[in-house]
């Protein structure tokens, strides 16, 4: 029971982190019509800034946070604008090529510029915990958590609420009627390829907090930001959030149950599963 | 004077179309269009399938190119951009209505102001929309999408409102939908022309167009075939052979 009750804790302090990296993902997705294989390099990026801005700067990763964003938000923008708007109008199969080139060079240049050592972000505070329940609960998790679930919030926020947010959400409903009344498309795609870039960087950032980096990181958080995607839908945030503690529940009951090497597998079975029952989505809209 | 209009023909010229021709790309549809429209004024173009009405819209609101001369609140026109004639207050509510189904009314609406930075005259248009439409203000939490065809439609001319038209483009407004629905509309239209819009409304269902318009322009493959007050025209023995079944 203790031990359920550990793993249920992992699972959903997990989830947190999960729903983060997929968000970017899912925002691209849902209003560019893009799937961002490289979104997962994107997420290692975010990492290796984090992780020099400590490591050389001595800024505190909390800290340094907002400066992989704002990195990422700044690379994101650059690479919508001059790369992938050359192909917006494209079908889906060419930028899935596109992106995949993106995340082939971008691990490449990783690995040249970083070397393929692991790298941990690790603070004074790294080791501190305190129990909840019977769980023990690392102190760094509770704080990624925190801003994964709190940025979260912040976009669903964004696009409810905001001017932008709402021509990104009419943009990705209806192009010709967002055209029709003044949004300029190109601004759109870039200001949400540039969002979910940064998203991207934060998730990053509190990935080496909790984890270990190194270049080749990027292809297994793309799957599992995928399968999030998939699982909680492109509409909202919200179901990304579900989306994420799903997984992450699953992952570590899996792993307590029948064994960490087989928690990939219950991730994707899932996702398998998801595709051909509900296809919009566990949330999402029935077509 | 035998429009409906209530001394409308006293306006001045709102738009004033002369030798217009458009297509697209090598096939021209519109040709040597030539059309007024007053300050004030409900006027009607109509027209079967393919005579290329919305064709004449998007010429207008300058979403294809167009040779000829528009003059728009006495400024040409004809070179502009689209997001530059949205702007002087050429406003089209689309074929097809084009809601942003998963969104909900409130937000159509508001992306209506998108381009206005004024946000007082904005929540002031907002009121006004919504006491011309009070079923939308009830539903105003809904999604667009899960509206009826006659509530959508209302959604779409409301949401064209709060940009703050100076002429109202109306295109198949009463397409789908019941005639009890579309009598609620055209009531609408009269209301919105109270409001001190101008309405240019494109049908095929000649019937209703007359019953609200002024005057109205008949199109035929590309070109303008009648034109006149529309009492007058709902008389004429070819456009009666044609279009009013008798
Ligand atoms: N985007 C387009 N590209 C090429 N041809 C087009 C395009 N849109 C319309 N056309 C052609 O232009 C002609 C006029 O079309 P238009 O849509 O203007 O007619 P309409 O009078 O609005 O018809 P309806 O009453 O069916 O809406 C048609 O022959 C149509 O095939
Ligand atoms: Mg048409």
């Amino acid at each position: 029971m203790d031990l359920l009750w550990q793993v249920l804790v992992n699972g959903v302090l997990l989830g947190g982190l999960y729903a983060l990296m997929a968000l970017g993902l899912a925002l691209v997705w849902g209003v560019l019509n893009i799937v961002n294989i490289a979104h997962g390099a994107f997420i290692m990026l975010g990492a290796y800034v984090c992780y020099y801005l400590f490591a050389g700067l001595g800024l505190d990763p909390f800290a340094a946070l907002p400066l992989a964003m704002l990195a990422l938000f700044v690379f994101g923008y650059v690479v919508q604008r001059y790369l992938l708007n050359l192909v917006i109008r494209a079908p889906m199969f060419n930028t899935l090529l596109i992106t995949f080139g993106i995340d082939v060079v971008l691990t490449l240049l990783a690995q040249l510029a970083f070397s393929a050592d692991f790298r941990t972000i690790n603070p004074t505070y790294a080791g501190s915990n305190f129990m909840l329940g019977s769980a023990t609960v690392p102190f760094v998790r509770v704080i990624a958590f925190g801003i994964a679930v709190g940025l979260t919030l912040l976009l669903w926020l964004f696009l409810t609420r905001a001017r932008l947010g709402r021509a990104i959400r009419a943009t990705a409903q209806n192009l010709v009627a967002a055209r029709l009344y003044g949004v300029e498309p190109r601004r759109v795609y870039a200001l949400t390829f540039a969002l979910g870039a940064a998203l991207a960087g934060a998730a990053g950032s509190l990935y080496g907090v909790v984890s270990q980096v190194n270049p080749y990181i990027g292809g297994s958080l793309t799957a599992k930001s995928f399968a999030i995607a998939i699982i909680g839908g492109l509409d909202s945030p919200l179901g990304v959030i579900v989306g994420g503690l799903f997984l992450g529940i699953v992952e570590s009951l899996t792993s307590l149950y029948i064994g960490p090497t087989y928690s990939d597998v219950a991730s994707f079975g899932i996702l398998v599963l998801v595709l051909i029952f509900r296809p919009s989505g566990l949330l999402g809209r029935t077509a | 004077m035998s429009a409906p209009g209530n001394g409308a023909s006293g306006g001045a010229v709102l738009l004033d179309v002369r030798n217009l021709s458009a297509g697209y790309g090598e096939l021209a549809v519109l040709n040597d269009i030539n059309l007024s429209i007053r300050t004030g004024e409900i006027v009607a173009v109509v027209g079967s399938n393919a005579a290329g009405k919305t064709t004449l819209l998007r010429a207008l609101s300058r979403v294809i190119d167009c040779s000829g001369s528009i003059v728009f609140a006495g400024q040409r026109i004809e070179s502009l951009a689209s997001d530059a004639a949205f702007d002087l207050g050429l406003v089209q509510v689309p074929e097809g209505r084009q809601l942003f189904d998963r969104m909900s009314v409130h937000d159509n609406l508001l992306m209506g102001a998108f381009r206005r930075r004024d946000r007082a005259g904005v929540t002031a248009s907002m009121e006004r929309v919504y006491t011309l439409f009070p079923v939308l203000k009830e539903r105003r939490a809904q999604w667009a999408g899960s509206l009826s065809g006659g509530e959508q439609q209302m959604c779409a001319m409301a949401r064209a409102m709060v940009a703050a038209p100076k002429l109202l483009m109306v295109d198949e407004m009463s397409l789908g939908l019941a005639p009890a629905i579309v009598d609620r509309l055209l009531d609408v239209l009269a209301d919105i022309r109270k409001e001190g819009v101008t309405v240019l409304l494109v049908e095929q269902d000649v019937h209703s167009a007359f019953q609200v318009a002024d005057r109205a322009y008949v199109m035929e493959t590309g070109r303008i075939v009648r034109e006149g007050p529309a009492a007058e025209l709902a008389d004429d023995p070819d456009v009666k052979r044609a279009y009013l079944g008798v």
